[in-house]
């Protein structure tokens, strides 16, 4: 306690300034920057500036989220969530479209009903429209025509929007972004895409066929007016069942081509949009079933009409290359891509005229010219990779007589890679994204070392004695070792900035993450959050992940459809699962020895009972928070109902780990304030109509201490709250019921003291132990102070810092979703007690307080994300380390971001400020100073003797 | 009569061409961002309010986002009316990690045409509206609304690291003390030596006399009060301080006047 006192002394002596130094940046924190998975149709390489040969890699994710990479080292340039649709169902009607053109510097990308087109080269809007009168947007096309001198630094779009019954075609101007032309289609047909040629717009429909499938139809617009020239129908119903028989449209290039094919896969039907000739070409399958066909065709105007037909099976896949006559309108075969007995992704660039195919298999990367199938450049994967390639995209460099390629393949594994010559440059880690849920592992090394001393525990005296011996004995033979690595050490600790490694403090631990398509990654908080393992757990695209729990050595992850998968922490094996068996709302976590996982029903009850001591508070469905306890999952212990027209949506405890240094708070005139201190509180959060309110309740009892609520608050907007120690916090945005009030977010900090007279701890007094259940005394309410600052902007997750022993001071860490940054908050900023309208006295300021601001401006020193930009959190995790100054955040939900926090300074550690040099060359001056000056002051001393002598 | 039947069309025509009104935000440059073309992609405004209806939140009428154009501008194109139709009035912020702007207040028509933008005031009651930026009244005619966004601050993230140098080392006091008594060590002999003698005899006379010279010659030849010194018993106050024997000498020094004046002043 002393000690624990004279610490928390030393932390508050320490000036807090928190901000991070620049070069800490990459050292202590790390961060993921992500888009999602890119789709196959919305990525390529983009030349942005006719001036410039650099090209960038462009995408739009299946996550919404349009990005440019840098390819040279996979660094994100800028990105934007372009999921802006209005459309209440713009999500699921998903896959988004993006349409760019070599040296215009815009990006065009669709989603729902949005149409927006960026600047490639910084990310910055051009212009952005709504079709949301009409419906979500089909297809996307640059309309490139041939005088280029009549668009040269912007192109128009040309828009397919399906509002249901009808398709229309809009041009829409390539610098405002208003609408040129529209063309209603309203035969009732399925609008399915839009091309273009040089002189003429193709809008390809379904039409119904008499009987069953569906008819081809191309209605030739006049790119100019937006009037139909003329349409062609192709007799297709007997192949085409549905969009999905449609294998590919030609996009905008001279000849664009419709590929189609029959059910069983057996014939593939080429037609030249715009001609009545359909070329039919019978597959050779060897007789197997053909998985996929893909048509890749090069999409620049003035490139050779050359393209390529892929074909898979289950165990091969080959590809042919077909030339189109512009002239006849028909196709021929040109030649062959050897049949391989292993997978290969396919795809098209083009060099000014020239088109080359890039193909990549599991072993090698090939390129070919789509003018002949001599192999211009081959290349064994340097460490081929044991997931397969989805999809990939590519850009091939003409040196004379050789070829370079650069190819982004996405992996199965969510790994977005960039292969330079059979070469991986670089890898993203996209699987990454749509984190459900996290934690913190141990690893299993020092278990060895507990099993040993449990060992020896067990053992008589002597045995015990032997066994330790014989343990040291064996230790020894990693001595030589450790000499060897003796001087290295300690040359490395002088000549690095890094003064000592902190690994033993447990600054590096393992991260799990469980994603939601189904895949577990680990992640290294030490070594610059680099990917351990990943490994696919289960084979669905929609795992609801509810927990994970950990223990030395194994990590289990809890899914909602109550399975389970255990795994190794320390390299991702799957040692375990359960099957899946009731659908699970929750996962509570019953911590006595070990940690026990209770699956919680829909309804609020708990799926099993545990013996021993124990309970739960849980929430149901119907707006419901129920107190059990562990024994009996039949009758609630209690019942809390929220007042009629509320909804619970939220309800937080302490953190597991929340050790309280001091019970009491010393005043200036030293008199003591004692914390409310109830292990067993539980914060709810319930919203209505146009107001939120606040409860805090005993969890044992299900009494409620305190109650708030707030009215005028927009409850669509992000509520936050949480609670530690003896203090919550809670934000949300209010509006004002007259004009005399603010207008903003709040940030609304409460404290709970067990009386509000100094040294008086009310009607507990100074009790040993009390129950919440049996003492009337018991149920005194807490004296509340609170205290509400206006911030900038929405919160929309809350979470406090940890660290050991609870001595540093802690910081509330927010999640800012507007300016895509983290910040911690000191707590002495938000105390509730800082004097209102006056300045504070002495004995206040003694004791840190300051006037009371209405105002909280978030100072940028605070930021824990610094200038990153961290965007798409949901959830932030703390956890403490062995040093007491230093906690772990990390922080997950779109991109993942790990770094460390100092609430108090690291004044346990000696950081990089601490030069090693400047001390060592200090003592060897003062060395030579006392050799220099030993002899002279010996001298004259022996003088003075003997002078004062004479 | 006739009068009020020709006004009603044209007040129709005039509420569905200010349906689409746009309100565009521009940065001007100033002294903390004399480009504002830097700024970060991620860089939006936003205007927010009260939804009064829940298809207000359907729509996200009540939460507009704009993001940051080529030419460092935000535009709201879709100023919709709300529905049921009724004046709003939001809070206009702009986004961004580093830069801090002023927020405004923009109130809004029940047509979705804007009324008035002021700077507004956090923490200070909403009425309390500060320099306007546009109002209606004068610009009754103009459709597309453009305000200028008003730059408060730059945040820093960092903290700069001292760095060393030796400049800072000579300016320690420490350092400093330690070069002074250098300089007396080694200047000391050598001033004597070439001062006159008489002058020399003299100042020897006067050292000889001088407590702390006294004091030290009694260190140096190794005996005297200060070698003796017992620490715990002057810290217990049992036993005399390490000067005792150097202020009754200084007392001893001094004239009958200088005591005088110190027993005065004590």
């Amino acid at each position: 306690m002393r000690l624990q006192a004279a610490l928390s002394l030393l932390a508050l002596c320490v000036p807090s300034t928190l901000a991070i130094y620049p070069d800490e940046v990459n050292h202590i924190d790390f961060h993921h920057a992500l888009l999602g998975l890119p789709s196959s149709q919305s990525t390529f390489f983009l030349k942005p500036s006719s001036a410039s040969n650099a090209s960038l890699l462009y995408t739009l994710s299946e996550k919404s989220i349009l990005g440019a990479v840098n390819p040279r080292d996979g660094s994100l340039v800028w990105r934007q969530n372009v999921s802006r649709s209005l459309l209440p169902d713009s999500a699921a009607a998903g896959g988004g479209l993006l349409r760019a053109s070599d040296g215009i510097n815009a990006v065009v990308s669709a989603t729902g009903d949005y149409v927006s087109s960026w600047s490639a080269l910084d990310g910055k809007l051009i212009w952005e429209n709504w079709f949301s009168d009409e419906g979500s947007v089909a297809d996307l096309e640059l309309l490139e025509l041939e005088d280029a001198s009549a668009a040269g630094t912007f192109r128009d779009t040309i828009a397919l929007v399906n509002a249901g019954e009808a398709g229309v075609v809009k041009r829409i101007d390539g610098q405002t972004g208003d609408v040129k032309w529209e063309y209603k289609d309203d035969s009732g047909d399925v609008p399915f895409q839009v091309s273009s040629s040089p002189t003429e717009v193709f809008y390809i429909s379904l039409q119904s066929a008499l009987l069953k499938g569906y008819k081809i139809k191309a209605t030739s617009l006049d790119p100019i007016t937006g009037k139909q020239t003329y349409q062609q129908t192709l007799n297709s119903e007997n192949d085409v069942t549905g969009p999905d028989s449609i294998v590919f449209v030609g996009a905008n290039t001279a000849a664009p081509i419709s590929v189609w094919t029959d059910k069983a896969r057996k014939v593939l039907k080429i037609n030249v949009i715009g001609t009545k000739q359909v070329s039919t070409i019978n597959i050779d399958n060897n007789g197997e079933e053909i998985k996929s066909i893909k048509v890749h065709a090069p999409k620049n105007l003035n490139s050779l009409p050359h393209f390529l037909v892929g074909y898979e099976t289950e165990s091969s896949s080959w590809a042919e290359v077909y030339h189109t006559d512009m002239k006849l309108g028909t196709v021929t075969k040109a030649y062959e891509l050897p049949r391989v007995q292993e997978r290969s992704v396919f795809a098209t660039s083009n060099r000014d005229a020239n088109v080359y195919f890039t193909r990549i298999t599991e072993s090698e990367t090939t390129v070919v010219s789509s003018a002949s199938h001599g192999v211009l450049g081959r290349w064994a994967l340097k460490n081929p990779s044991t997931e397969q390639a989805l999809h990939a995209v590519s850009e091939v460099v003409d040196r004379g007589d050789t070829v370079a390629v650069r190819s982004a393949a996405l992996l199965a594994s969510g790994d977005w890679q960039l292969i330079r010559n059979g070469q991986t440059e670089w890898t993203r880690h996209e699987g990454l994204t749509g984190a459900s849920a996290a934690a913190w592992a141990e690893t299993d090394e020092q278990e060895e070392l507990v099993h040993q001393l449990e060992v020896e525990g067990h053992e008589s005296l002597y045995g015990a004695y032997v066994h330790r011996v014989k343990r040291h004995i064996k230790d020894l033979e990693y001595l030589p070792e450790w000499l060897k690595e003796l001087p290295k050490r300690i040359l490395t600790s002088i000549l690095t900035d890094e003064v000592s490694n902190l690994d033993s403090f447990g600054i590096s631990k393992p991260v799990i993450i469980a994603t939601e398509n189904g895949r577990v990654f680990a992640l290294d908080s030490g070594n610059h959050g680099a990917v351990s393992w990943s490994v696919k757990a289960v084979e669905t695209d929609a795992w609801n992940v509810k927990a994970i729990i950990t223990q030395p050595g194994i990590a289990t992850v809890y899914a909602d459809d109550g399975s389970s998968v255990t795994l190794k922490v320390s390299s991702g094996e799957i040692v375990g699962r359960t099957a899946p068996s009731s659908k699970v709302h929750s996962i509570a976590v019953i911590n006595n020895a070990t940690p026990v996982p209770v699956s919680i029903k829909e309804d609020g009850t708990p799926v099993e009972t545990i013996d021993g001591s124990g309970f739960l508070v849980t929430r149901s469905a119907d707006g419901k928070v129920l107190g059990w306890s562990s024994k009996d999952n039949k009758i609630p212990v209690w019942e809390f109902i929220p007042p009629q027209g509320q909804k619970i949506i939220r309800a937080t405890s302490r953190p597991a780990h929340d050790p309280v240094a001091s019970i009491g708070k010393v005043l200036g005139d030293r008199s003591v304030l004692y914390k409310y201190l109830n292990p067993n509180l539980a914060l709810i959060t319930a919203v209505g109509e146009n107001s939120a309110s606040f409860y805090l309740l005993d969890a044992i009892s299900g009494t409620a201490l305190h109650s708030s609520t707030q009215d005028n608050v927009d409850t669509t907007q992000p509520i936050a709250s949480t609670i530690s120690e003896n203090w919550f916090a809670y934000s949300f945005f209010g509006d004002t019921a007259d004009q005399s009030d603010a207008k903003g977010y709040q940030l609304v900090i409460s404290e709970l003291y067990e009386s509000f007279i100094p040294n008086d701890r009310g009607p507990l007094n100074s009790a040993t132990n009390y129950s919440t259940l049996h003492d009337i005394d018991a149920l005194a309410p807490p004296h509340v102070v609170s205290q509400s600052f206006i911030i900038p902007e929405p919160i929309s997750h809350m979470a406090v810092t940890q660290t050991r022993q609870g001595i540093t001071t802690r910081q509330l860490l927010c999640t800012l979703p507007s300016s895509n940054s983290i910040v911690g908050i000191p707590r002495q900023i938000l105390d509730p007690r800082r004097p209102v309208n006056r300045d504070p006295s002495s004995t206040e300021v003694e004791e840190g307080l300051f006037k009371y601001n209405p105002v909280l401006e978030f100072d940028g020193r605070w930021f824990l994300t610094h200038s990153r930009d961290v965007a798409g959190i949901n959830n932030v995790l703390v956890r403490d380390t062995l040093l007491e100054s230093t906690g772990l955040v990390i922080a997950f939900g779109g991109d993942v971001y790990g770094t460390r926090v100092m609430p108090s300074q690291a004044f346990d550690v000696l950081g990089k400020g601490f030069s090693k040099i400047q001390l060592v060359l200090t003592v060897v001056a003062l060395g030579i100073g006392v050799t220099v000056l030993a002899p002279i002051v010996r001298k004259k001393q022996i003088n003075t003797i003997w002078k004062a002598g004479s | 009569m006739h009068f009020s039947i020709t006004s009603i069309p044209s007040v129709l025509l005039l509420a569905t061409t200010a349906i689409c009104s746009s309100l565009t935000i521009t940065i001007p440059p100033s002294n903390l961002l004399p480009n504002p073309n830097v700024l970060p992609a991620g860089t939006h405004a936003t205007l927010t309010t009260l939804p009064s209806s829940s298809q207000d939140q359907a729509t996200r009428n009540a939460f507009l986002t704009a993001p940051l154009t080529r030419s460092a501008t935000f535009v709201f194109r879709n100023l919709q009316p709300s529905t049921p139709a009724q004046p709003a009035s939001y809070l206009l912020d702009i986004r961004s990690a580093e830069y801090v702007f002023a927020p405004y207040r923009v109130d809004v028509a029940a047509d979705g045409k804007v009324l008035g933008v002021w700077e507004t005031f956090r923490g200070n009651p909403w009425d309390n509206r500060g320099a306007e930026k546009f109002n209606a009244v004068d610009a009754a005619a103009k459709k597309d609304v453009t305000v200028e966004a008003k730059l408060l601050a730059r945040r820093g993230f960092y903290e700069q690291r001292s760095k060393f140098s030796p400049l800072s080392l000579v300016k320690n006091p420490m350092i400093l003390l330690a070069l002074v008594a250098m300089a007396f060590m080694f200047g000391m002999p050598k001033l004597m030596e070439n001062m006159d003698p008489e002058m020399r005899a003299e100042f020897e006379k006067q050292s000889r006399s001088s407590p702390i010279s006294g004091g030290a010659r009694s260190a140096m030849s190794g005996g005297g009060s200060p070698g003796n010194f017992d620490l715990a018993g002057w810290m217990a106050g049992t036993a005399p301080g390490p000067m005792a024997g150097a202020e009754a000498a200084a007392q001893g020094a001094a004239t009958g006047r200088e005591s005088g004046v110190a027993r005065r002043r004590g």
